[in-house]
């Protein structure tokens, strides 16, 4: 089917992202930013591994909602 | 989850807000029942036709039990910010309930199904795999019944008094039971839109709080900043779960697991449509992360800078904890009933009491979903079996008294384990199972996957496999104490261990055994579209 075709990239990449910010958020991603027996760093005053889990808690959720306004929608017209 | 009994008198405030909480959930009960229809699809799925508030907080409330409000922030207190990353899995879940829920509601409305087990023998075929699934979602419901009655107990006893732990234990499950039983999914569902307005709030409103009363966000940042760096950095896998890698399975596994359980299931039956469910997804993966990272799970962070335990390196018992504190995971309600009514006089007291019924309501809504779903499995996947010419009514009252019978024997167990040696450790046992209960689920996954997606398993390959990852789950859970076992549970979540000997298994049994019917395979297909 041609729109099941036109589909399938934005899948895939969409799919890439949110793994990407799973490994990077919650996985090791996070040993970048405040690995064991570091010294923390802050960010504008702010604990940096909280605001890396915020980052990627927004990554994550934008690329839910990109996909339930292009391929969820189509999926269902 | 003890609960502390904390110095502030909250006066009259509980009472009030609980009693008027109550009554309005049997009045929802009440107006389930006569909106609902003597047939075993109204009491189980609401008539297939819930509309967006609904399936999307049921959905939410489900998820979350007393340990979303008590437990969340316990592990920040005691594990600092590398707990926080837990609410990246909800995201995961989000997802999950349109990519996983939409085609098990397509599926069900076409074929007529109730429960997890009518689609997964629907599909296989053969009643075996029926009882394999129907076991694996019993283990995941049976222990969240049991330990949010208990909670309902403890909550008691924190409100008003020490010795009114029986009394809220059997409260709980009496207010429950009268709305469950008397209008099933409707009234489940229509309480947990309320319980689940309760939780989010909850979950904001304390964190607000918090951060308020240590000064404002600039001030409360300070003073976590001066933390123990350990408490602002990622753990080592060989001193503590709380890793990078266990995390990153948890996030992914965990959150399948508590999407494909029954009663979740059973709400994707009962959504009216895709376009629903889509929008469900969507607050599911925004909001309910949101109130945790910005709302509750900073109470955590704020209490550790506040009230720290006399020696970091010591385990954090009562001994090692600030007076009046003598679990981790009382931490909420501690950091509340002492700043609240300080910071915000009447109105202080009003929160905290709300607060403390929203913890409360996370417990009845899970206890209440679990409770219905366990009906519903239990009629289609036991006794429809060997009754096959059964009245739908007769189905619907074999739940009705499978609710009844679960809810007494719950409060029993309860009881005793309050009361007795014997019931101690039977409790103790229960609360084993209530930390391996998603493990259980998520074995459930593999076949959820096959079924919408892949359709290639086997019926020996899908009982196979669940039977095997079980087994992993009952093995990582009793066997403790040597090195290799405990370096692996630091590293992986129980479930996602148990899920990968699953899907191995399902694959090479599934590659010698015979398929479905490639007819059937092709009008599942249709159905799905």
């Amino acid at each position: 089917m041609p729109g099941e075709r036109s589909r399938k990239p934005t899948a895939i990449i969409l799919s890439a992202i949110f793994l990407f910010a799973l490994v990077m958020g919650a996985g090791p991603g996070s040993l970048l930013i405040a690995p064991p027996g570091s010294e923390p760093p802050l960010w504008f005053g702010m604990p940096a591994l909280y605001l890396w889990a915020v980052l990627w808690f927004f990554v994550e959720a934008a690329v839910v909602i990109i996909a339930a306004c292009t391929l969820w929608q189509k999926e269902e017209d | 989850m003890d609960i502390i009994l904390a110095a502030t008198d909250l006066g009259h405030a509980p009472h009030v807000v609980l009693v008027c909480y109550l009554l309005i959930l049997l009045g929802l009960g009440i107006v389930g029942y006569l909106r609902g229809k003597a047939t075993e699809e109204d009491y189980y799925l609401a008539g297939r036709g819930q509309g967006l508030l609904v399936t999307s907080l049921t959905i939410m409330a489900t998820f979350f039990s007393g340990v979303a409000l008590l437990g969340f922030p316990g592990m920040v207190y005691q594990h600092g910010v590398s707990a926080m990353f837990l609410a990246l899995n909800l995201p995961v879940a989000g997802a999950a309930v349109y990519l996983l829920g939409n085609g098990i509601r397509k599926l069900g409305k076409a074929r007529g199904y109730v429960s997890p087990g009518d689609m997964i023998a629907g599909y296989y075929g053969g009643s075996m795999i029926r009882i394999v699934a129907a076991v694996l979602g019993i283990l995941y419901v049976l222990p969240y019944i049991i330990i949010q009655i208990k909670a309902g107990g403890l909550l008691a006893q924190t409100l008003f008094g020490e010795d009114m732990y029986n009394t809220g234990a059997v409260a709980l499950s009496a207010v429950t039971l009268v709305y469950v039983l008397v209008g099933g999914m409707r009234s489940v569902a229509w309480t947990d839109v309320l319980q689940g307005l309760l939780l989010l709030s909850g979950a904001v409103l304390a964190g607000i709080a918090v951060i308020a009363s240590m000064g404002g966000p600039g001030e409360f940042f300070a003073k976590v900043a001066q933390l123990d760096p350990k408490q602002l950095t990622m753990h080592d896998p060989a001193e503590s779960k709380w890793n990078p890698w266990w995390i990153l399975t948890f996030c992914l596994f965990g959150s399948l697991a508590s999407i494909v359980q029954p009663a979740q299931w059973m709400r994707f039956y009962a959504a009216r449509s895709s376009k629903i469910l889509r929008r469900s997804a969507v607050i599911f993966a925004v909001v309910l992360p949101a109130c945790f990272l910005f709302g509750i799970m900073l109470v955590g962070l704020g209490g550790r800078a506040l009230h720290p335990p006399m020696d970091p390196s010591l385990p954090l018992n009562a001994a090692n904890l600030p007076e009046g504190l003598k679990k981790a995971d009382q931490i909420a309600v501690f950091m509340l009933r002492e700043e609240l009514p300080v910071m915000l006089g009447g109105l202080g007291i009003v929160l905290v009491s709300i607060i403390m019924v929203a913890i409360m309501a996370a417990s009845m809504s899970t206890a209440d979903s679990n409770l219905h779903a366990l009906g519903g499995v239990i009629t289609r996947d036991i006794y429809d079996q060997k009754n096959p010419n059964a009245s739908q009514k007769e189905r619907a009252w074999v739940g009705r008294i499978v609710i009844i019978v679960t809810t007494l024997l719950a409060l029993l167990i309860v009881y005793l384990g309050e009361n007795s040696e014997f019931g101690e450790g039977l409790l103790k046992t229960i609360g084993q199972f209530f930390f391996a209960a998603m493990a259980f689920s998520c074995q459930l996954v593999p076949v959820a996957v096959d079924m919408l997606y892949i359709r290639r398993g086997t019926r020996a390959g899908a009982i196979a496999g669940m039977i095997t990852g079980g087994a992993v789950v009952l093995v990582t859970l009793f066997l403790t104490g040597t090195n290799t076992i405990d370096t692996i549970k630091r590293v992986i979540d129980m479930g996602g261990l148990a899920l990968a000997f699953n899907v191995l298994v399902f694959i090479l049994v599934s590659l010698f055994t015979r398929k479905p019917d490639p007819e059937h395979i092709a009008a599942f297909k249709r159905d799905l579209s």
